[in-house]
């Protein structure tokens, strides 16, 4: 079964947090092959790993992981906050 | 970090390494037919190198080899899809392969040997069940 593509903000999160691949790799248990595939979005995360990316940036997996093409965080973190009012 | 081979160029290297093996094949069978001779073994020394050039470099240097022999427990989910869609080609592959080699060679028998035809069908019902037959002894629930 061949799933639907998944956008993510993995290396934006990544090199906002200072950290290589290998790095990255080695927290979520993966080789860094994986982080390539997975930042070029080339490779779509099991739920476990899903968590686990969203448990290293300390973020929910909707705010990382997403069906469709994903704004830059900001944008989106400033549309919640005129959503409610704020 | 190592550096990447593009897929054209392993493509390439798949071809000739896959090439040499056969050309190896072939100059033995020459060999068979008419004898030893200088160009023949040329031929031979040539295939070996090539074969092993091109492992050395399709294989090995990449990682490839590491990675379709490492323990399962070992490899991260992606590996274990790449490894599972690889294994899963290969084994259509060499089955397609060594029953058609069967066949030849049944077929170049000079007269029909009962058993070695009932081991061909047998082994075309082996490649054809196996998968299922893993499925139903490991399974909980089918």
């Amino acid at each position: 079964m061949k799933g639907r593509k998944l956008y993510n903000r993995i290396a934006v999160l990544r090199e906002e947090r200072g950290l290589s691949r290998k790095e990255l790799a080695g927290k979520i248990g993966v080789n860094f092959q994986t982080v390539g595939y997975l930042e070029r979005e080339e490779y779509n995360p099991s739920l476990d790993l899903a968590f686990r990316i969203g448990e290293v940036f300390g973020l929910p997996i909707e705010m990382i992981f997403s069906t469709v093409p994903m704004k830059p965080l900001s944008v989106e973190l400033m549309e919640r906050r005129i959503e409610r009012g704020e | 970090m190592e550096k990447l081979i593009p897929r054209t160029s392993r493509r390439l290297a798949v071809v000739i390494n896959y090439g040499a093996i056969l050309l190896f094949l072939v100059c033995f069978y020459l060999a068979g037919r008419i004898g030893w001779n200088v160009p023949v073994a040329a031929s031979v020394v040539t295939a070996i190198l090539v074969a092993l050039i091109t492992f050395f470099s399709l294989h090995v240097r990449t990682k490839l080899w590491k990675l379709v022999h490492t323990k399962v427990e070992n490899l991260d989910e992606r590996e274990l899809q790449v490894t599972h869609e690889s294994l899963r080609y290969a084994y259509g592959i060499f089955t397609v392969i060594s029953l058609l080699v069967l066949l030849v060679i049944a077929l170049l028998t000079p007269q029909w040997d009962s058993l070695l035809i009932l081991i061909f069908a047998s082994l075309l019902y082996l490649a054809h069940t196996l998968p299922s037959s893993v499925i139903a002894w490991r399974e909980k629930d089918y």
